[in-house]
């Protein structure tokens, strides 16, 4: 498969647009601008183009329901790329900036926003100077500002920078970070497509999503639907590390196996040791073992096996890992993370952590599995937003798999391997 | 908003409900209580706190009935084994990091995380961990409010309630997840409306009232319905007494109108009841100018002597307008046909035609709007007072509804208020000018609309520039705001006490509600007024000209300047003030001062030795409010019942006891009454009170025409010299007419008089908050702190009208509409 | 803050949001990049220039992590990466050499002020773990003597 979103990725002097012009940049803003937007909606529909942000909703659709007359919209670029084992944004962004304002620009012409942020988080210092500096180009160059190649078509696109709250992320509770608030999220309805920033019409896309675009337009909605299973088809990156051989940015068809991505594309594990487990798309998605390892890699399949896509961000455990503490670090993550809004996942998540932890510290009590259990019940389904969900999702994974292993620490005061 | 019905099942009962009405509402009237914490009815939805979370039928998780709407058809259920377990858990979650300290919780019997735990939560905690701590001891965040951020909850009911309702927003939710805590900013001291409102709101012990801190269990204490004594907004409140100490007002959101809402005074100033400093028996001056007790047999015979000896014209009255409905029936009456005097009056501080006025142009005579539907008008207009100083609750009241509804809302004040920041458009119009503001507001309107009203055709000669030279704000602002009411498919209108106290603005404000009648057509009134029962004693014809029910008395008598005048002229054999200051608050301190010292026969029947008190011959104790029972009526015209909290110590008598056996002394047919019996005469008396069930009724009198109103429309803007300041003054946010001196608590808040003025004045003087000024009369200084206030344009002054010895009042002078200051930095002390 | 800095907010930071209050993380990042953290005065000064309360501006400065409330920090702020991938590949080991090389415990800043060290979660680098952040630069593909080289550059 030919390289769309990764194909300058490590290149020395890529993210300039002179290097990016002469590889047919800025092309599909142009063709796109003689189209009427509902076109753009149509042809983004029929590639079958689903959220790279994690949900996999139809990007397509979820453009179609703003609002075509309201006279003004936005568009929100999400770049905060905060789930653990998640680093494919930043790739485009280091080293792609203007694929991604292409792909903004040619977003926010089919849904008629004038305003585009890219909301990027804190950490991530160098990514957003490229990224500014591209959008200066972009001006310079009249891919961005008033009157855009003389079709009347303005947008203004800026950046805002995140200040570490993974919980951001989450599509509402960026609009509220936008909006200077502590980013907790909203209540839905009314859905951003309604109300979004400012209470305005907003859409919510992941770069990866955004950068898609640009070949959409180029290449044609057939050929991005080609690519991969025909219900989530197109490119996908897929971020690999962990002990593999060789970590990195994979960009491969959507489906691709598990099995082939570890061990063709990574190289296999490091040390060729044995494989334990396998967290498919950051540490929300339920971990999988050796036997789950031909699924394809897209969202329905994973599904399928009640763990997820995610954000593709694939993450390799070997034989030496404990995975009382793996599960520690995660619950420690989502308690460090949990915005605090609502009870279950402010206390619960805290209280997994505190669990999980003793038992890692060889403090665990009998019965404490059954707690975990438990509690899980009590926080799933029962949280103001996903998060909450994402950390009863990874705890109930390693649990329903490696359940012996917590035995053994409560019992033995200490780590199976 | 369109008002269609949905029906909808619920634990398989169908029930019909507005549209948009929530789940947990819909429940509720099906009869199924959904357990809440962080739902609150006037609050934005927040949906947090999980507790309320139903099944509903087709939908794979559970909902959040708190804020999500009902659909057509949708089958809600609300006792599910799901539904009880997750109410359960989310308890169980509360729990886990709550310190479980309810023996030394000053919340502990009345608490909405015992209470629901008790009944839905798990029997036993599973939680071995170690607590999320936030603070070892306690911390005070203002002298009313005490805080525990370790038994929080985190509804967010205190941060929503502060901004939304308050428009303060100074409480905020700091930190992230577990170690959220809802504080002031990095935990000082608050500088705010110490309403109190975070403490009412919040289900646990988490804030708390410092003044109560320790006092009392719920069940310790007896509690009595009543009224609020401060303002005019009178807001429902439940006393409640330890022994014979009066030790919290609470706002119980079921009964009455202002639901949780009080202000500072309100929910503080209870305290006065307690004061050691009250008057607790009668006192007769002495020769060398001493008070000795005396009985209150003597003391009445020396009244009715002294009335008799004055005779009918040479008598007067002056009541305060926060006694009873009963008690001011009763003094008129009293008056009127036992003293044979119609020398009577419900204020210190106006005239017999202004009141007259502002009663007809408000039409407070002929009905009334509640202060909600004024305030879910399209255009909302505040004029002529301070709203947010001068009736807090109003104001909290006009924010979260316009706030959640979004319309317009318009406000010419003289001062800056807080309610600005909700306003689409504030404007500051010259003081005393109310009246040149709304005539040019009436030339905007008919240059946009042709109105044919009688009486219109006076403001042809008016210019509009001209209009807006005089009261200050500009054409185009008074252009915008004349369009936003024309547009408009309802307005509400409220008019303060400055119509009253400047005699400015009730004619030209009738004519903008005739004008309004005939082109946005639902227009609603609310006068909002300084005194606890300003509608009542009106109502109840203590007037001069007026009798009950806003009948024309037969003989006009003396209101209170004419009261004045004639004991100037040495003509005025006695005098009765009954909880009047009017030595404090008689807007001429020289002319009042001598006026009194001549007086016959001076009595004064007050809670508290007052100015007029230690001038006076003769002085009786009173009950004040939580101390009788009786009916207030509400700027709205809610006619309210109070219950006494408590019986006075000592020898205290109410006004009503005080007035039955005074009548009965000097006229056997004077009924010995109680106020029932008065309540029922007063029901055939004045229209509008027949019908009071329960606790309240919403009606007010009515009768038409009692003054002819005529504009005379010529302005002039008042005279200020350069460098000079106007003078307003009035009720402070913290404190209420004469009696709020006297609360402790308020003291803490506002201890002493002090000087408002803008930040632009300020900076031309060279001062900061708190510095001292010299503030100088005609022929009366003073040294008063310095507070600034935001919003209030250069030239203009307010100095509260609450303080005994620093009375306001030694600034004013009759003579002129608006009095003037000068207001220089004062030389720190050792320069 | 400096007339310089006003400015900066006034003309770069105000316009690009249709509210004041919008600009307070980007206002709140410019005024602790010239000195490591926000002092109360800080706060006060930036709710006052964009209209909010000052509670509001601590509210935001402790809910996003990265911003150092009354929380000075040494010239260089040293945050290990706790996360599962780098976890996996030897984060923790970074961590302790790093504590051992500066001599204090994580959270404490060395008694020269020059480095304070942190834990984090995860820094979006998990395919170059374990990952370490020192002020605003990454430093990747980390083990002990690539860490003992960039603290020796720093010393
Ligand atoms: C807790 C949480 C964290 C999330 N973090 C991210 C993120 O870092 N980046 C992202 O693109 N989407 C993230 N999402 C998903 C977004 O809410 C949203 O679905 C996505 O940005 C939509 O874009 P897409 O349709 O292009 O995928 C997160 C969701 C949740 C619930
Ligand atoms: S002072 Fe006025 S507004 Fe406040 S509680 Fe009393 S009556 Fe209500
Ligand atoms: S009451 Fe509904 S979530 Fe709190």
């Amino acid at each position: 498969m030919e390289k769309v979103l990764l194909k300058n990725f490590g290149k020395e002097g890529a993210h300039t647009i002179d290097s990016y012009l002469s590889g047919g940049g800025y092309e599909a803003l142009k063709k796109v601008l003689g189209m009427e937007p509902e076109d753009i909606i149509q042809m983004v529909k029929d590639s079958g183009l689903r959220g790279r942000g994690g949900a996999g909703f139809p990007t397509g659709l979820k453009w179609s329901f703003i609002p075509k007359d309201a006279p003004e919209k936005y568009l929100c670029c999400n770049a905060d790329e905060g789930e653990p084992g998640t680093f494919k944004d930043r790739g485009i962004m280091e080293y792609d900036p203007h694929l991604l304002i292409e792909g903004i620009a040619i977003a926010s012409y089919a849904i008629g926003a004038q305003k585009a942020y890219i909301y990027i988080r804190g950490e991530f210092v160098f990514a957003a100077r490229r990224l500014q500096e591209a959008i200066m180009e972009a001006y310079e160059k009249g891919f961005l500002g008033e009157n855009i190649l003389g079709t009347g078509f303005s947008l203004d696109v800026y950046v805002h920078r995140g200040f570490g709250a993974y919980i951001c992320g989450e599509e509402t509770a960026l609009l509220e970070s936008i909006e200077g608030y502590r980013g907790q999220p909203r209540k839905k309805p009314p859905f951003p497509a309604l109300s979004g920033l400012y209470g305005k019409p907003t859409v919510i896309n992941n770069v990866e999503t955004l950068s898609c675009l640009p070949a959409i337009v180029n290449k044609g909605a057939e050929w991005f639907a080609s690519i991969g299973p025909e219900k989530s088809p197109g490119p996908k990156i897929f971020g690999v590390s962990g002990h593999v051989k060789k970590p990195g940015l994979y960009e491969l068809p959507m489906g691709t196996p598990l099995r082939e991505i570890i061990y063709e594309h990574a190289g296999g594990i490091r040390d060729n040791r044995k494989l334990k487990a396998v967290i498919p798309g950051g540490v929300s998605a339920p971990l999988l073992t050796e036997e789950e390892l031909d699924t394809p890699m897209d969202f329905d399949s994973l599904a399928k096996i009640g763990s997820m896509l995610g954000s593709g961000g694939v993450i390799v455990m070997d034989e030496t890992t404990c995975m009382v503490k793996a599960a520690y670090i995660i619950m420690r993550f989502f308690s460090h993370e949990s915005c605090g809004k609502c009870t279950p996942c402010r206390e619960g998540t805290t209280w997994l952590k505190k669990i999980v932890q003793r038992i890692e510290y060889g403090k665990g009590r009998q019965g404490d599995v059954e707690l975990l259990e438990s509690l899980c019940g009590n926080i799933f389904g029962r949280t103001f937003c996903p998060l909450g969900d994402g950390a009863v999702m990874a705890l109930r994974g390693v649990l329903k798999k490696f359940k012996e292993e917590f035995q053994y620490h409560i019992e033995h005061k200490r780590c199976m391997v | 908003m369109s008002m269609g019905l949905v029906t909808l099942k619920i634990n398989g009962k169908e029930v019909t409900v507005k549209e948009g009405t929530l789940i947990l509402d819909a429940a509720k009237e099906a009869g199924f209580d959904i357990p809440t914490f962080c739902y609150q009815a006037n609050l934005s939805g927040l949906g947090s706190c999980r507790m309320c979370l139903v099944e509903i039928e087709g939908q794979r998780k559970l909902q959040p009935s708190c804020i999500t709407p009902v659909m057509p058809d949708m089958s809600v259920f609300t006792e599910t084994e799901t539904v009880k377990r997750t109410r359960s858990a989310m308890l169980e979650f509360l729990l886990s990091n709550h310190p479980l300290d309810c023996p030394v919780c000053d919340k502990g019997g009345e608490c909405e995380l015992q209470d629901l735990v008790y009944k839905h939560g798990p029997r036993k905690g599973r939680f071995a961990e170690d607590k999320v701590r936030h603070h070892d001891k306690d911390y005070i965040l203002s002298p009313v409010i005490v805080k525990n951020a370790n038994r929080c909850v985190q509804c967010m009911r205190c941060v929503r309630v502060c901004k939304e309702v308050v428009g303060r927003g100074v409480l905020g939710a700091v930190g992230r997840g577990v170690h959220q805590e809802e504080t002031s900013f990095l935990r000082t001291r608050l500088d705010c409306d110490h309403c109190g409102m975070c403490i009412e709101v919040c289900p646990v012990g988490s804030f708390m009232r410092l003044p109560y801190r320790y006092k009392a269990r719920p069940w310790d204490l007896v509690s009595a319905k009543s009224v609020c004594g401060y303002c005019g907004t009178g807001c429902r409140l439940t006393l409640e007494r330890r022994g014979d100490t009066v030790v919290r007002a609470i706002a119980h959101p079921e009964d009455g109108f202002n639901r949780k809402l009080l202000c500072a005074r309100g929910r503080f100033g209870y305290d006065v009841m307690n004061s050691e400093e009250r008057v607790k028996t009668p006192l007769l001056k002495e020769r060398d100018g001493t008070f000795k007790p005396i009985s209150w047999d003597r003391a009445l015979e020396l009244l009715k002597e002294n009335i008799l000896r004055a005779g009918a014209e040479r008598t007067a009255g002056i009541v305060s307008a926060t006694l009873t409905n009963e008690e001011l029936y009763l003094f008129q009456k009293f008056m009127r046909e036992v003293a044979g005097s119609s020398n009577i009056d419900a204020t210190s501080r106006w005239s017999a035609e202004s009141s007259l006025r502002f009663i007809e142009a408000t039409g407070i005579n002929g009905g009334g709007s509640s202060v909600y539907g004024c305030a879910e008008s399209d255009v909302v207009v505040v004029l002529g007072g301070q709203l947010s100083e001068e009736n807090p609750v109003t104001d909290y009241i006009i924010r979260y509804i316009t706030g959640a509804r979004r319309n317009t809302l318009v406000i010419a004040s003289p001062r800056g208020m807080k309610l600005d920041s909700s306003a689409q458009l504030s404007v500051r119009t010259v003081p005393a000018t109310t009246g040149a503001f709304v005539a040019a507001l009436l030339k905007a309107l008919v240059e946009k609309k042709d109105v044919a009203i009688e009486g219109m055709d006076v403001i042809k000669g008016l210019s509009i520039d001209e209009l807006s030279g005089v009261c200050g704000v500009s054409v185009d602002d008074i252009r915008w705001i004349a369009a936003r009411l024309l547009s408009a498919g309802s307005v509400g209108i409220l008019a303060g006490p400055d119509l009253l106290k400047h005699d400015d603005g009730s004619e030209e404000l009738a004519l903008l509600i005739e004008v309004l009648k005939a082109t946005v057509r639902d227009v609603r009134v609310l006068p909002f007024l300084d005194r606890a029962n300003q509608r009542g004693a009106w109502d109840m014809g203590v007037h001069p000209y007026l009798k009950p029910g806003y009948r024309e008395a037969e003989k006009k008598g003396l209101d209170v300047h004419g009261i004045v005048e004639l004991a100037e002229s040495g003509g005025l054999g006695c005098l009765y003030l009954i909880g009047e200051d009017i030595a404090g608050l008689y807007p001429d301190r020289a002319l009042i001062e001598s006026a009194l010292s001549k007086v016959g026969f001076l009595v004064v029947q007050d809670s508290f030795m007052t100015e007029s008190a230690r001038m006076a011959h003769l002085v009786l104790p009173l009950a004040m409010y939580g101390e009788r029972a009786g009916t207030m009526t509400n700027q709205e015209g809610r006619v309210q019942r109070v219950e006494p909290v408590r019986k006075p110590e000592g020898d205290v008598w109410t006004a009503l006891d005080t007035i039955t056996r005074l009548g009965n002394l000097i006229d056997k047919s004077f009924p010995v009454q109680k106020s029932g019996d008065v309540f029922r005469e007063i029901q055939q008396q004045v229209a509008g009170y027949g019908d009071i069930r329960g606790m309240e009724s919403f009606k007010g009198a009515s009768a038409e025409g009692v003054a002819e109103l005529k504009p005379a429309f010529n302005y002039g803007a008042p005279e200020r010299g350069a460098e000079e300041f106007w003078l307003l003054t009035g009720n402070h946010l913290f404190h209420g007419a004469r009696l709020s001196q006297h609360s402790g608590i308020l003291k803490e808040l506002l201890g002493e008089c002090v000087v408002e003025i803008g930040r632009a004045a300020a900076e031309r003087l060279g001062v900061a908050e708190g510095d001292v000024v010299e503030v100088e009369g005609d022929d009366y200084m003073d040294r008063l702190p310095v507070r600034i206030r935001e919003g209030t344009p250069d030239g203009v002054a307010f100095i509260p009208e609450n303080f005994d010895g620093r009375d306001a009042n030694r600034f004013l002078r009759k003579d002129r509409v608006i009095s003037t200051v000068k207001i220089r930095a004062s030389k720190k002390q050792g320069e | 803050m400096d007339e310089k800095t006003r400015k900066e907010i006034e003309e770069k930071i105000v316009p690009k949001y249709r509210t004041r209050r919008s600009a307070c993380m980007a206002t709140m990042q410019l005024v602790q990049s010239q000195k490591g953290h926000l002092t109360k005065e800080d706060m006060e000064e930036i709710a006052a220039l964009l209209g909010m309360q000052p509670v509001e501006v601590e509210a935001v400065g402790k809910f996003y992590t990265m911003y150092n409330v009354e929380r000075p920090v040494g010239r260089y702020h040293i945050q290990v990466c706790e996360n599962l991938s780098c976890s996996l590949m030897g984060g923790e080991h970074i961590l302790k050499h790093i504590e051992r090389l500066l001599g204090i415990k994580t959270g404490e800043t060395t008694s020269d002020k020059k480095f304070t060290l942190s834990t984090v979660q995860c820094l979006g680098s998990c395919g170059t773990a374990p990952v370490i952040q020192i002020n605003d630069d990454y430093y990747e593909n980390l083990n002990e003597k690539k860490v003992e080289e960039i603290l020796g550059k720093l010393r």
